[in-house]
């Protein structure tokens, strides 16, 4: 069982819930949310080397970040 | 923990330019007072396709990068991968330098282009003004037939 710790400064609550549900598929994963992270608990795996698909959830995870960071309006000049 | 952290010592290659070197993976610290998040994001999203990257928060302003390599990796590729993302770094934070610099004046441009876009006339505008132009006058005898100004008629010019 691996414990992955996503800082909210650095990563969206939502974009961790869009990259576990895309890998619902290959790993059991829970996210606990905690005051300032949110914890992606990865039990069982299938389909593929663990490690692999913990980096691979982590990749997404930062991208689906990104993607809806650049979505989102830009806050307006002071 | 992050992704593929294992518990317990193990051999640690050396970095030669100092970043902190795992068996497939790199790390090392980005002060945000001078590399902000959006430079951050802008690195990594263009290393995503290369690497695996992942970000964390060891202290208030500064974030932890961790480059791992898709496949086994020498410490020298992996002092490599790091340096072209510190790299690339330097590019993004340029960018939205000048970005931000230069943000009035785009703003100026684009406002003043659609300015002119929307006063510009229409098709039916300029056929009006054709139509309504004063015709009468031909100095230059443009519409008087060639046979009446030069008085003979069947005969070709010379």
């Amino acid at each position: 069982m691996a414990r992955i710790t996503f800082d909210r400064s650095l990563y969206t609550p939502e974009a961790v819930e869009a990259a576990a549900a895309a890998y619902a598929e290959y790993a059991d994963i829970a996210l606990e949310r905690s005051g300032d992270a949110v914890i992606a608990v990865i039990d069982a795996v299938t389909g593929g080397d663990r490690q692999t698909i913990e980096n691979s959830f982590c990749n997404l995870a930062l991208q689906e970040t990104i993607v809806r960071m650049r979505r989102a309006p830009a806050p307006e000049d002071e | 923990m992050a992704p593929g952290e294992q518990d317990g010592p193990s051999e640690a290659p050396e970095s030669r330019l100092g970043f902190s070197l795992g068996r497939d993976h790199v790390s090392f610290d980005v002060d945000e007072t001078v590399y902000p998040l959006e430079a951050i994001y802008g690195g990594s999203y263009l290393f995503v396709d290369r690497c695996f990257v992942f970000l964390s928060r060891p202290s208030p302003r500064v974030v932890n990068v961790r480059l791992t390599s898709r496949g086994p990796a020498m410490p020298a590729e992996l002092d490599a991968l790091a340096g072209e993302f510190l790299n690339e770094l330097l590019s993004q934070v340029t960018r939205l330098r000048l970005s931000q610099a230069t943000a009035r004046i785009r703003e100026y441009y684009t406002a003043a282009a659609l300015r002119a876009a929307a006063s510009a006339p229409s098709v039916d505008d300029l056929l009006a003004e054709l139509e309504s132009e004063e015709l009468g006058d031909d100095p230059l005898e443009i519409q008087v037939p060639w046979e009446e100004k030069s008085g003979e008629k069947g005969t070709e010019p010379k």
